[in-house]
């Protein structure tokens, strides 16, 4: 061929359209192949060479395969726009795939499976059914693609005509390339599908295992993703797997080289011999390493998985730190990733050399890096107790380089920030009392408000053994109204903390001042609440004071950014996919597209949720899962429990009108039978208003799981059957979990169910409400609509016990009281996600109180239930636990006795309780403090029902 | 998988666009509001103009894997990006499901490799001049998203457009081989730009193979000259261009050893010297049979059409760096300091580096440098880089055994801080030396299953050694 297909690209004078129809219409087949050259350079270019579609397809009978190929390319571009004259290629289409030549074949397959038009798909049928029995293997490879192709066309028609048999024969196939593609048309359209469609058997495992070692090497990766799927069943089948799957280890491709691994990690679970599981580690590290010679953007990939696996495996890399030591020419983003590891494979034995690495990045030119670089030394200080020294005195002597402005700036603040933890955490002040003194004669240089706001708390915390303590906070009092909040809290709490340690009179008038300050001329609500209550106790109770402020503080541990062990397992088993590159659950950043076909777009990411969804890869978006079981992702999805409940909005609008008949897959078909039994429900559907049919039901719980519990009745004079229920829109996104159970009814008969319930599905905006709209539908009947109301008890789950540890996982209050103690976590080295544990000093009351006391006063919500009389305490106590509200303390005010509680709702929303009554007397005061206080008059409707006798 | 397969220039333009998606995967326009109404936006453009004006996480340059967010009315389009840059062209992938990021950057590189192969030279020119072959190609590599083959070699047997071949001599060429073209000393020049599949002008194809063995050496020395950390990254690279697919066995040292048995690198220092070549990890390409390897250390291969990497080895046994750098910086009275870059090449002198550049960044407030070369020297040249502050010399040839020596007054704007040292390097250097390479790894002997007795095609096997980071700390 001569010239270039640039040429095509050029312009003629007349009108293109018309020249190049003629063109296409041309006798000569050279010139009409030139002429669908050009109409696809036009297409590639985004010109609207539509209009041509009947002259190209005219080219398309053709034997030559060049032009064959060009047309289809047309072809699928087009198709869509112009439906009708797609038709006319069909024929053409179905006559291909019976073409001697396996590649026209092959060709025509593929193509049409890519014209998505509803009539084309049913021509589609037939020919995809002889190639999957083609005999040339590149045809059933192809045929096997067109399966899943087919399948997000129309999946009902893939499974009518048992296309999916078919392809599940071809994990059997002799070709491997046959075998991969099936097996990835397989999972993807098991990713599509709620219902299990591709198993793995231990006879498709040990068949896929023998293919794995003949396919290609994208196949090998498409099997092994396949594989990681499936658990063995012992340790033995594990050992087995994986020694079929090590060589993998050996592959040029990095992609199986991380499958192999991920796979090779799953397995390892299971297998109990330490031997071979240190030898499985000893064989993988070498790939692991070799990773990093290949392409930047690989080693990236490479080093964000290797993140997750020292996390879980440390042993591993022990000993190849070297290897992660940045090159001088690796990209920026590769260049952080290996200070992430460096710091996580730090240990006393090989901290010098780390140290020696760190400093030598510190004087890099990349400001970025270096700050990055030093705030890795100052996480190595906490991390290693004994060498913290060592690495507090890089920092000083980075400082003493006094490079300039900017790096300054960028030490000062790590170093601050590390010394305040480290005394946080080990209360070794004499160790650094040296640096201390050097820090306190250069505080002017502090500029940064969270270098200050730490220094401060070490001045404060530390007010006994610095001599002129009083002197350094006063300096920094002078310009409170004009420093950031977070200085200014600190400066409030270090001053209280000088004047208790110190109640001299330099101090007290300090304090006079601070609090001055922090109460008339602030606007900040946070500064303001805390003066208030170090006001009131000052002033009611200063030895009560010492105890709250002066308090021990909680013991912290470092752990350099672990992620949450369950979350870190999560991404293990995601090892080699997106998720382990972003440190995030599949589920915050992939819309499933099996859910997406019931929910709008919008739905599907809730407001406020964008942060999420940033490529901030560094945090891991690791919030702690404090809910134990029924929703493990969503406290990962939502921020903060405050944006659970959508906010106001309209509302609730009447969505009863299309929830019947719309959506097949919805609605629950109902046919198997029950028997009635149990106590009786409400009765929410009468007979007489449901031509016979009466229907009583109610929210109920059985361990740990929400159920509709429903009891049909038939008066009326037919049978009825085909049951279905379908649930409105409602505040808590109530569903049905499974289909409903009901047998078909003869007139008389009555039937009992449980109908398994889950939450969030469909979640209805505006402030919560008790309101639960049903409607029923049966084969014989129109639908039946009901409300019920829903009882906020039967949400409170069984982990809502506040022991003190989980008590204080309730991330937002343990936070406010820590800094109504006087303490206040230093961001970057200890925010994270600690589960900390007061000291023993702290009494669980005290916890309680504090954390009552944090909650602003907004949150809580007092009725009072003159009706309700508590005979003894301990019954009351009895029957809230039976409904998940767990005792936790109790104490007398005046002849009232006090009674505090506890319950979580999902979501980890946790529910403060105070009952206050006179035992025996008429009369219960209920307040309750959450951070969603609008769920208090669905709370109060619950604990009335709990306690009514 | 994935969702688009589409090329991008440097500036931004899409030079080849395909869309795998289909309704589940994403939509391949999203609306965009602005401040005019709504507009509709590519994805190609979302990506480029995210990857241009990058800036998160402290970072400014994208890392190969992001999601793309564009707000609408906090709507969030999680479409995954992927891309890698090859010779100035952005390859990039689009997803909406959890897939496996190494797959996709590998399939990413695999493509170029394979455009390239077919193409000879990789460029937005040579794409835009071949479209119709390239989609074709694409075609058989991707279906629906999923990966088929990257094997130029399978490919051959489906494609049926030609390649155009284009001026390959201006162009920027591709891939590791491309080394060979630098320099004075070319190699045997137009087969590294030569296509796999097009014919040679002549109508006959020359027969002929090549296998480069490529070291890429990083090596930090610490400001006494010790060296903290040594690492060789090898290839063995093959291209053939012979027909029939002959078998070919390739022998290696045979005192090549795998694995370094003990646990950190510092215990297998003591072999240096033994001789023994000991490799810490290798792969090899799936074409690669390893049946007497454990025994003579063969490897056997009928190579496929196109290039390929028959081997990768990583080493961090000690090797004897080609080149030791010394530097010297002291101040040199008021506002002045001198500094005195010697380095001396550590190589036999029949063989010679070329292309070797030294830099090293100075102290901030350094307003001029003026520079001294050794009284007579040729082919060097010296530059101070005022916005970034960085000396840079380059030297065209460097014959082994040989030291050079630089020295550089430098003027300063203020007065100087404590410790110049801190505020100066370190003294990065790239270099190239051909037919040298510093692991020792040989190849024994090339033997190609032989047809007939005339049957002797060419055969080039050529070394080389490059600098990856080789730097020191000062």
């Amino acid at each position: 061929m001569s010239g270039h297909d640039s040429k095509y690209f050029s312009t003629t004078k007349k009108g293109e359209i018309p020249e190049l129809k003629e063109e296409l219409n041309s006798q000569h087949r050279d010139k009409r192949k030139d002429a669908v050259k050009k109409v696809i350079a036009a297409m590639t270019v985004g010109k609207d060479v539509s209009s041509l579609f009947t002259d190209v397809v005219n080219c398309m009978q053709t034997e030559n395969l060049e032009l064959k190929k060009l047309v289809y390319l047309y072809l699928i571009n087009y198709a869509k726009s112009q439906p009708d004259l797609a038709i006319l290629a069909v024929n053409t289409f179905v006559k291909d795939s019976q073409d001697p030549n396996p590649l026209i074949r092959a060709l025509a397959v593929r193509t049409m499976g890519c014209i998505r038009v509803d009539k084309i798909t049913e021509y589609l049928c037939d020919p995809l059914q002889r190639c999957l029995k083609d005999d040339d293997p590149y045809v059933r490879k192809t045929a096997a693609v067109c399966v899943a192709k087919l399948y997000d066309i129309n999946a009902e028609l893939v499974e009518d005509r048992g296309f999916l048999e078919s392809l599940k024969d071809l994990i059997s196939d002799n070709n491997p390339m046959v075998v991969a593609n099936a097996v990835a048309a397989l999972a993807e359209i098991q990713e599509h599908s709620s219902r299990p469609i591709f198993e793995i058997t231990s006879h498709t495992l040990s068949k896929l295992l023998t293919a794995l070692n003949e396919c290609t090497e994208w196949g090998q990766v498409f099997i092994l993703d396949a594989l990681s799927r499936c658990k063995a069943a012992d340790a033995r089948e594990a050992e087995n797997i994986v020694e079929r799957i090590t060589p993998r280890l050996q592959h040029a491709n990095c992609a199986v080289v991380l499958s192999a691994v991920k796979m090779i990690l799953l397995q390892m679970e299971l297998i109990s011999s330490t031997d071979v599981v240190r030898n499985l580690c000893k064989k993988m590290a070498p790939p692991l390493v070799t990773l990093l010679s290949a392409e930047p953007e690989i080693q990236y990939v490479a080093l964000r998985n290797i993140n997750l696996i020292v996390q879980k495996r440390p042993t591993i890399l022990a000993h190849e730190i070297k290897v992660f030591f940045c090159k001088y020419n690796d990209p920026i983003y590769v260049k952080m990733e290996k200070l992430e590891i460096m710091i996580k494979l730090a240990s006393d034995r090989n901290i010098d050399q780390v140290l020696l690495e760190f400093k030598e990045y510190a004087t890099e030119v990349d400001v970025d890096f270096v700050r990055r670089a030093v705030r890795a030394i100052g996480r190595c200080a906490i991390k290693l107790d004994r060498a913290a020294e060592r690495c507090i005195s890089v920092l000083l002597e980075l400082i003493k380089i006094k490079v300039n402005y900017v790096v300054q700036e960028a030490i000062i603040k790590p170093l601050v920030c590390t010394l305040k933890a480290l005394l946080m955490i080990y209360y070794d002040l004499p160790r650094y009392e040296s640096i201390i003194a050097t820090l306190c004669e250069s505080l002017d240089t502090l500029d940064e408000p969270e270098a200050k706001a730490s220094m401060i708390w070490i001045i404060g915390e530390y007010a006994e053994r610095i001599d002129n303590a009083d002197e350094l906070l006063e300096s920094f009092l002078e310009s409170f109204p004009e420093e950031p909040p977070q200085v200014q809290l600190q400066l409030l709490t270090a001053t209280v903390k000088l004047f208790l340690k110190k109640p001299t009179e330099g101090p007290q008038q300090m304090i006079q001042v601070v609090l001055n300050n922090a109460t008339v001329e602030t606007d900040n609500p946070d500064l303001r609440d805390r003066a208030y209550i170090y006001w009131r106790l000052l002033s009611t109770d200063p030895e009560a004071a010492k105890d709250v402020v002066l308090a021990e503080k909680p013991v912290i541990s470092d752990d350099s950014n672990q992620l949450d062990p369950s979350l870190l397992d999560e991404l293990l088993a995601n090892i080699a996919t997106l998720s382990s590159v972003y440190h995030k659950p599949p589920d915050a950043f992939v819309t499933r597209a099996k859910t997406a076909s019931q929910r709008t777009e919008d739905d599907d990411y809730p407001d406020g949720n964008e942060k999420g969804y940033s490529a901030n890869v560094g945090d891991g978006g690791a919030s702690p899962s404090t809910s134990s079981s029924s929703v493990p992702y969503t406290a990962a999805r939502q921020p903060s429990p405050a944006q659970v409940m959508p906010a106001p909005a309209s509302p609730v609008p009447d969505l009863l009108g299309d929830l019947i008949g719309l959506d097949n897959n919805a609605i629950v078909p109902a046919d198997q039978p029950a028997m009635p039994s149990g106590p009786p429900l409400p009765i929410l559907l009468p007979a007489s208003t449901g031509q016979g049919l009466q229907i009583s039901a109610q929210l109920a719980r059985q361990d740990g799981q929400i159920f509709y519990s429903l009891m049909f009745e038939n008066n009326s004079q037919i049978t009825l059957d085909g049951f279905m229920i379908q649930f409105n829109k409602n505040s808590f996104g109530l569903a049905a979990a499974g289909p409903l159970q009901v047998p078909p009814l003869a007139p008389g008969a009555a039937a009992r169910t449980l109908l398994p319930m889950v939450l969030f599905q469909n979640m209805s905006p505006g402030p919560p409400s008790s309101l639960l709209q049903v409607a029923v539908k049966n084969n014989q009947q129109p639908v039946w609509y009901f409300n019920d109301k829903i009882l906020l008890h039967v949400f409170f789950s069984e982990d809502g016990r506040m022991e003190r540890t989980s008590f204080l996982e309730v991330r937002s209050l343990f936070h406010i009281a820590l800094v109504y103690c006087g303490t206040e976590l230093s961001k970057p080295y200890i925010m994270k996600d600690h589960t900390a544990e007061r000291s023993s000093s702290m009494s669980i009351w005290s916890v309680m109180f504090v954390t009552w006391r944090s909650l602003p006063d907004s949150n809580e919500v007092l009725k009072e239930f003159p009706g309700i009389m508590v005979g003894s305490a301990e019954t009351t106590m009895d029957r809230l636990a039976a409904s998940n509200v767990f005792f936790i303390a109790k104490r007398k005010h005046a002849n009232q006795d006090v009674l505090y509680f506890s319950a979580k709702i999902p979501r980890g929303i946790p529910l403060l309780i105070e009952l206050t009554t006179v035992i025996g007397n008429p009369g219960l005061k209920c307040a309750t403090k959450t951070p969603n206080p609008e769920l208090a008059p669905l709370f109060f409707e619950a604990i009335e029902t709990l306690l009514k006798i | 998988m994935i969702s688009q397969f589409f090329v991008l220039s440097q500036r931004g333009d899409n030079i080849v666009f395909r869309d795998y998606l289909y309704k589940a995967r994403l939509k391949r326009l999203v609306i965009v509001t602005t401040d005019r109404g709504e507009v509709a936006k590519g994805s190609a453009e979302i990506f480029f103009r995210k990857v241009k004006f990058w800036k998160e996480d402290g970072q400014e340059e994208a890392p190969p894997v992001f999601v793309g967010i564009t707000l609408l009315k906090n709507n969030v389009d999680g479409v995954n990006y992927f891309h890698v840059k090859v010779v100035g062209l952005l390859f990039v992938a689009t997803t909406r499901v959890n897939v496996s990021p190494s797959l996709v950057l590998e399939l990413l590189q695999r493509i170029a490799r394979v455009i390239k192969d077919y193409l000879g030279v990789l460029s937005e020119d040579s794409l835009r001049k071949n479209f119709v072959l390239v989609y074709e190609l694409l075609d058989e590599v991707i279906d629906f998203g999923y990966m088929q083959t990257t094997s130029t070699e399978v490919l051959k047997s489906y494609i049926f457009n030609e390649p155009i071949v284009v001026d390959a001599a201006r162009l920027q060429p591709l891939g590791p081989a491309a080394i060979f073209m630098q320099g004075t000393k070319r190699m045997p020049g137009t087969a590294i730009t030569k296509s796999v599949v097009a014919n040679e002008p002549g109508g006959r194809k020359r027969e002929e193979i090549f296998v480069d063995i490529i070291e890429k050496i990083s090596v930090t020395f610490s400001s006494s000259g010790y060296i903290l950390t040594s690492e060789i990254d090898g290839t063995i690279q093959m291209k053939s261009y012979l027909t029939g697919n002959p078998e070919i066995r390739l022998a290696l040292n045979e005192d090549l050893s795998i694995g370094r048995g003990g646990e950190s690198a510092n215990d297998c220092r003591s072999s240096y010297g033994s001789g023994a070549v000991i490799l810490d990890d290798c792969n090899f390409h799936e074409s690669v049979r390893l049946d007497s390897f454990d025994m003579d250390r063969t490897l056997a291969l009928v190579p496929p059409d196109g290039e390929f990497p028959v081997m990768n080895y990583r080493m961090t046994q000690e090797f004897k760096p080609p080149f030791h750098i010394n530097c010297l910086i002291e101040e040199a009275g008021h506002l002045k300091a001198e500094v005195i870059l010697k380095v001396r090449a550590e190589f036999p002198s029949n063989i010679t580096a070329n292309t070797v550049v030294l830099e090293m960044p100075l102290p901030k407030y350094t307003t001029r440098a003026s520079f001294e070369l050794e009284p007579g020297v040729t082919g060097q040249r010296t530059d101070f880089k005022g916005a970034n502050k960085k000396l840079e010399w380059d030297l065209e040839k460097f014959v082994g055994g040989v030291e050079h020596t630089l020295r550089a007054k430098l003027t300063f704007s203020q007065e100087l801080h404590a410790n110049i040292i801190k505020e100066a390097g370190p003294v990065s250097m790239t270099f190239t030396i051909p037919m040298y390479n510093v692991s020792r790894l040989q190849v024994k002997y090339l033997q190609i299953a032989k047809k007939s007795s005339s049957y002797n095609p060419y055969r080039w096997v050529r070394y080389v050694t490059q600098a990856n980071s080789y730097v020191a700390r000062i």
